[in-house]
């Protein structure tokens, strides 16, 4: 009896402990996740302009959001922006991750390059380019004139549809090394036997990578595109560096049109229901998210 | 043996298409922060007519303005005070990422450990509560962020800053050491359990030491984040006192007074404690995510 009545009072202190330790966290996540979260809400049902006594709105800041040519340019445009950064960004971060799995001179050195483009704040990235891609003096005119390609020097970030090339570009450039290092972590795993059984039945090279490989990264594969999708359509920094949203509006962004419907034109209720329509699609992500990945991956069931 | 020479070749092929890519506007960054202005101006273009200069270094560490015209280029004149703000700027997103980094290390190792080990009510529930309250798009919280900061006067402040990067990256923290902690033997444990020690003497003895490079990896990825984060240092800080160093990169990048080559030379400055962190943290990263058994 006595050996029962304490573990009891063990266990009870046990899970004490399990709540004090996780408040902290769990308080600061509340207060600025879920909190911000619902007042996003109700203030995308209220008029909110500096000029205007706040009163309620109804969807009507939803309906002038939904029904302004400009948000449906950005959708469009975003969608566009996501649909072709993020197959490039997996492929180049799979052609890449293959690269570094083998050994050649060098290989360690590049593995540390890889990194770059991922440490550098996405911003600053933005400015870099936009230096490189300048239409009056950038390095990438001057080149290609020098190497006799080009007659005369080309407006990357001043014609629309290249403006919209190179913010692909870039966004590819800072996100293939994250892309990358998720997939050779997982191309790391694969046991040795495998590739060993797959020479034995006389596989090649091409063999083994569609047939041993891409199975066994299938999982972090799902992991990266649905990642990236979410990087794609939540751009922000990149397109504020790099083109301020120009040339006119033509990379003007689902995020930075928000931003600029907020902070620029004051309008916090119409930007208020641009962030919960944009919140609303991202959720839809993480739910995918959640169906792709085994539920026991990420927390124990018997453990906890 | 031509199957082999095939193979190799693409792979040195890859390698040095890669190395282009990622290094082509680096490399112009450097370059041009040590051209004078007025070759990086010239048509056609002839990089090397003025030789180098390293003015620009200069002048954002003394305030020595450039005399010489080469430098300050035959059109813009002028030049601006903001991109000796740099340092500063350097100074302030090194407390505030310091700072969140600590946070990170309390609050995500406090967190994680009931997680990884204990049993309690709710707990699959709070805990993707945790991790996927970080895949909301940040902009849908900035004008909310916003004003809650408004409201409690502090706008303008470190601690805003501090507050909200950790908020940003305590999810992933929390998640990667869950994983971790998860991979450690349990027996250590349960042999300082039988010891009499409760989970939180358990978790500052036991598991703290052990996971040790997860905690560290963690940590610095944190650091990262918040050294590059760019909307809420843009909208939060108001003046040099807090200003982050991607605000300040960002504005000195529009403002028509700085010429290119400072520009460059303030990115570059601003990229060396990035550049010095980025192997120990990803070393760090992979090591917890591969222990951790994610994969």
């Amino acid at each position: 009896m006595v050996a029962r009545e304490r573990l009891r009072r063990l266990t009870r202190s046990i899970r004490f402990s399990a709540y004090w330790m996780i408040a902290p966290a769990v308080l600061l996540v509340v207060a600025f996740t879920l909190y911000p979260y619902i007042y996003a809400i109700w203030s995308s049902i209220r008029v909110t302009s500096p000029l205007l006594p706040p009163a309620f709105a109804g969807l009507k800041n939803y309906e002038a959001v939904i029904t302004s040519i400009y948000f449906l340019r950005s959708v469009k445009r975003t969608l566009i922006f996501t649909a072709a950064s993020v197959p490039i960004t997996v492929l180049l971060g799979l052609l890449t991750a293959s690269l570094l799995n083998r050994r050649f001179i060098g290989d360690i050195a590049l593995r540390a390059l890889v990194l770059l483009p991922w440490a550098i704040p996405i911003s600053i990235s933005g400015v870099i380019w936009r230096g490189f891609f300048n239409g009056g003096w950038g390095a990438l005119n001057a080149l290609l004139y020098m190497a006799g390609i080009i007659p005369k020097y080309i407006g990357w970030l001043t014609t629309p549809n290249l403006a919209t090339l190179v913010v692909i570009t870039v966004q590819v450039w800072t996100q293939f090394p994250f892309a990358t290092v998720l997939i050779l972590a997982a191309m790391q795993a694969i046991p040795e036997e495998l590739y060993e059984a797959a020479a034995i039945d006389g596989a090649g090279l091409l063999q083994r990578f569609f047939y041993v490989t891409l199975p066994s990264i299938r999982a972090m594969l799902a992991i990266v595109i649905i990642f990236e999708v979410l990087m794609g359509l939540t751009a922000f920094d990149l397109t504020y560096a790099l083109t301020g949203g120009g040339p006119g509006t033509a990379t003007t962004l689902i995020s930075y049109f928000t931003y600029a419907e907020s902070f620029k034109m004051l309008n916090f209720g119409n930007g208020a229901a641009l962030a919960v329509i944009l919140a609303a699609v991202s959720l839809i992500m993480i739910l995918a998210i959640l169906q792709l990945i085994p539920k026991g991956a990420l927390i124990g069931g018997e453990e906890g | 043996m031509t199957r082999g020479w095939g193979i190799k070749l693409v792979t040195y092929l890859g390698a040095i298409l890669l190395t282009m890519f990622i290094l082509a506007p680096l490399a112009w960054i450097f370059l041009s922060s040590i051209l004078p202005e007025a070759s990086i101006l010239l048509f056609p273009p002839d990089w090397f007519q003025y030789g180098l200069i390293y003015d620009n270094y200069n002048y954002i560490f003394t305030g020595q303005v450039p005399q010489t015209p080469l430098v300050t280029g035959a059109l813009r004149t002028m030049i601006s005070q903001e991109v000796r703000l740099v340092p500063r700027a350097i100074l302030n997103s090194f407390i505030v990422a310091f700072a969140v980094m600590l946070v990170n290390f309390l609050v995500g190792s406090l967190a994680a450990y009931p997680f990884a080990r204990l049993r309690f009510a709710a707990k699959t529930p709070i805990f993707f509560l945790i991790t996927m309250s970080r895949l909301i798009p940040t902009v849908a919280l900035a004008i909310p962020y916003y004003l809650i900061v408004q409201k409690l006067g502090l706008i303008d402040t470190h601690w805003a800053l501090i507050t909200i990067y950790s908020v940003l990256t305590l999810p992933f923290t929390i998640l990667i050491l869950t994983l971790y902690f998860r991979g450690i033997p349990k027996e250590i444990e349960e042999a300082a359990q039988l010891d009499g020690c409760d989970p939180f003497q358990t978790l500052v003895r036991i598991v703290v030491p052990l996971a040790l490079p997860s905690l560290i990896g963690t940590g610095l990825f944190a650091f990262m984040l918040s050294y590059s984060e760019f909307l809420f240092g843009l909208l939060i800080t108001q003046s040099i006192k807090t200003r982050t160093l991607p605000v300040i990169l960002a504005t000195v990048s529009w403002n028509p007074d700085v010429t290119w080559g400072l520009t460059s030379a303030s990115i570059a400055i601003g990229l060396i404690p990035t550049l010095i962190l980025v192997v120990p943290v990803w070393r760090f990263m992979v090591k917890g995510l591969v222990a951790g058994g994610v994969y």
